[in-house]
């Protein structure tokens, strides 16, 4: 019995078109257009440069040469070095085309900068660490001996700026617009929720009163209806996270099947929500359905969807909110895979989603369990 | 004596001040095809929602098969078909799956239930569209599958709720021939509508509301038996005197007359010959006869005499 209702309703919530465009084809839209427009900011925002910079009155074969010189083999050089006489260096500075004029001629290294700024505060901490080490090297000149030792060292200090991974994921700020839309598209499986509860309802449908006539129990109808929408939720969450990780290469981190837990069950409480809503007596679905995604698309706003820094002033102002919206918990499951190394964070995540999700299935069955209507 | 399928006693049903049905009183013997006839608004729906558990009611009781109905009487459920007004099925399902979804809440073995949604497909006239999704179907067709998916677990109670509403006539009367087909394979039948004519072609016996009152109830012929009206005549003629009017309502039988719209309406009570008799008079002052009509009393006679306004509206 429960396996006949299970076939068909999962049968006819696949045919629904609104499945298809909604929680499969606007998601990989949605994503993709995520991917081009913010990936190219970020990158410029946020992604290590180096900094340009002129050097004048430094010599071949100098110590400082040398420092120069080896930093320009690492990967992320800390400074793009010119060298240059000084007319020709303040001709550049003044043309905008570097960030500062290192001068060597002197006893210690001096900068002239046009402006203020990151770039420009690179260079100062570049020339006040040199100077301080060729303190050291002077005081140890004493000693030659030590000589190698200590410029290694200075040039161990100059790569300041230095990525190191602490967990097993990946921390780009980026990639947590990608956690908020799943948790959008978990939030939008309320739309296949509500008919759950319609479906079987005299008083909200047709089907729902022809079923409530037949010898089928409703609690074993909801049921069936339920699970087919879990699935079929499921489904569309592992697609929709496979095409971000694998088409949009978003880096999820190594935990990535964590990671599809965390979607899966997001959209079993995105389902659990439509439910609820769906078995409310009144209101037709697109009524519900309208109220639900104006709901889902504040929660996600709230969460961090359209403004990456709301989910962290409503932390600072109201943090019980980011404790109640399903949107920030979802997001925060997979977010916090990539901050803490255990798992403890992301199952107390977890369980915040089951507990919503069992409190939302109860309501619904609840109201829907009336055994007779006061009016259809 | 047939036994007792449906039983309804004194049941009333109340919406805040509006009394959807008043002291209500049925009973629907077994093999029958029973009529509820009654305006919109008159509570025919609302007894068979009732009669089905899905609406509360005020007082009174239902009894189907001999045992109480409640909305967890599942064998007695086992044993209804139910076919609703508003067309229930699933539009992302084709002709066959929707059958075999609903014949499976009532059938569980897979063979059986096979060969109920097989003979529910021919018996409605669906073969050739059974790949066919719902919205592809004309508003006919929709409606015969409305009723494949109501009584392919072979029911032995009917409840068609105006099956027949924006259907077309060639639907419309594949519909009836059905239903009586099903009663004469023994089903009990309830049909509510409030068209009198296809009430009249397949009820065996009609309970005629109003404003939630059963105002009559009997065959047809047991209704129209009980008004004053036993025929119509109509009269396409000039304004006649009142000499000859007067003399038209003084024949035998004659008990009421009224010129309006170019036609002349007789009403008789009893009697034979009376459309001779009302020709003689005509024919006698030299009058230019038009067409002539003579008509036995319908539903809606009997509907008008005892409610005092007609059945349907004039839209319907």
């Amino acid at each position: 019995m429960f396996l006949h209702d299970l076939k068909y309703e999962l049968i006819s919530s696949l045919r629904t078109k609104q499945v298809i465009i909604w929680l499969l084809i606007y998601p990989m839209i949605l994503g993709t257009l995520f991917k081009v427009a913010f990936s190219g900011i970020y990158e410029k925002e946020n992604l290590f440069s180096s900094v340009p910079a002129v050097v004048v009155g430094c010599s071949e074969g100098s110590p400082l040469r040398s420092v120069l010189d080896g930093m320009k083999n690492s990967d992320k050089p800390l400074l793009d070095v010119k060298y240059a006489d000084r007319e020709e260096a303040e001709k550049l500075l003044n043309d905008g085309d570097t960030e500062g004029i290192i001068d060597a001629s002197g006893e210690a290294l001096t900068l002239t900068v046009a402006g203020e700024g990151m770039n420009e505060t690179i260079l100062k901490a570049f020339c006040d660490q040199y100077n301080s080490n060729a303190k050291v090297i002077t005081e140890s000149a004493s000693d030659p001996a030590k000589l190698g030792a200590v410029t290694e060292q200075l040039m161990k200090d100059a790569n300041v700026v230095e990525h190191k991974q602490l967990v097993e994921g990946n921390m780009d700020f980026f990639v947590e617009y990608f956690y908020n839309l799943v948790a959008m598209i978990a939030l939008f499986g309320s739309m296949i929720g509500i008919t759950a509860a319609m479906d079987n309802q005299a008083n909200l449908s047709a089907l729902g009163a022809r079923k409530c006539c037949s010898p089928r129990p409703k609690m074993l109808s909801l049921l069936a209806a339920l699970t087919a929408r879990f699935i079929l939720m499921a489904v569309c969450m592992v697609i929709t996270i496979s095409y971000f990780s694998f088409i949009l290469k978003i880096d999820y981190g190594e935990r990535l099947g964590l990671v599809y837990l965390a979607g899966t069950v997001g959209g079993m409480l995105g389902v659990s929500l439509g439910f609820a809503v769906g078995s409310i007596g009144f209101g037709n679905y697109g009524i519900k359905n309208s109220i639900l995604t104006a709901v889902s698309l504040l929660l996600c706003f709230c969460s961090g969807l359209m403004d990456g820094n709301m989910k962290i002033r409503i932390q600072e102002n109201v943090p019980v909110l980011n404790k109640l919206n399903p949107a920030a918990v979802i997001a925060d499951s997979m977010h916090c895979l990539n901050v803490f190394n255990d798992t403890k964070m992301y199952t107390e995540k977890l369980i915040t989603m089951l507990v919503m999700t069992a409190v939302l299935v109860m309501f619904g069955f609840i109201i829907t369990r009336r055994r007779k209507y006061a009016s259809l | 004596m047939a036994d007792t399928v449906v039983k309804i006693e004194n049941l009333v049903k109340r919406y805040k001040d509006l009394i959807a049905l008043d002291h209500l009183s049925l009973e629907i013997k077994e093999g029958e095809v029973f009529g509820l006839l009654g305006p919109n608004g008159s509570g025919k729906t609302t007894t068979i929602n009732c009669l089905l558990s899905l609406l509360a009611f005020d007082k009174g009781s239902i009894e189907i098969f001999g045992k109480e109905m409640t909305p967890t009487s599942y064998d007695i459920k086992r044993e209804i078909g139910i076919i609703m007004q508003n067309v229930a099925v699933f539009e992302e399902l084709t002709v066959y799956d929707n059958i075999d979804y609903f014949c499976g809440l009532y059938i569980t073995d897979k063979a059986e239930r096979k060969k109920c949604v097989e003979e529910a497909i021919k018996f409605v006239g669906l073969e050739d569209f059974t790949k066919f999704y719902p919205k592809k179907l004309s508003g006919g067709l929709l409606r015969r599958l409305n009723i494949a998916c109501g009584i392919a677990h072979k029911p032995k109670l009917i409840i068609l709720d105006e099956p027949t509403v924006a259907v077309d006539p060639q639907s419309r009367n594949k519909i009836l021939e059905g239903i009586q087909e099903l009663n004469r394979n023994g089903a009990t039948v309830i049909y509510t509508s409030h068209y009198m004519e296809e009430v009249e072609q397949i009820c065996t016996r009609i309970a005629i509301m109003d404003k939630g009152h059963k105002v009559a109830e009997g065959t047809k012929e047991e209704l129209k038996k009980m008004i004053k009206n036993t025929e119509t005549i109509s009269v396409e003629i000039a304004e006649p005197s009142e000499e000859i009017t007067k003399e038209i309502s003084e024949l035998p039988h004659v008990y009421k007359t009224e010129y309006a719209e170019d036609r002349l309406t007789v009403w008789c009570s009893g009697g034979k010959h009376n459309l001779i008799r009302v020709l003689g008079v005509l024919q006698k002052h030299d009058l230019h006869i038009g067409r002539v009509y003579s008509e036995l009393p319908t539903l809606n006679d009997v509907f008008l005499e005892i409610t005092g306004k007609a059945l349907r509206d004039k839209e319907d």
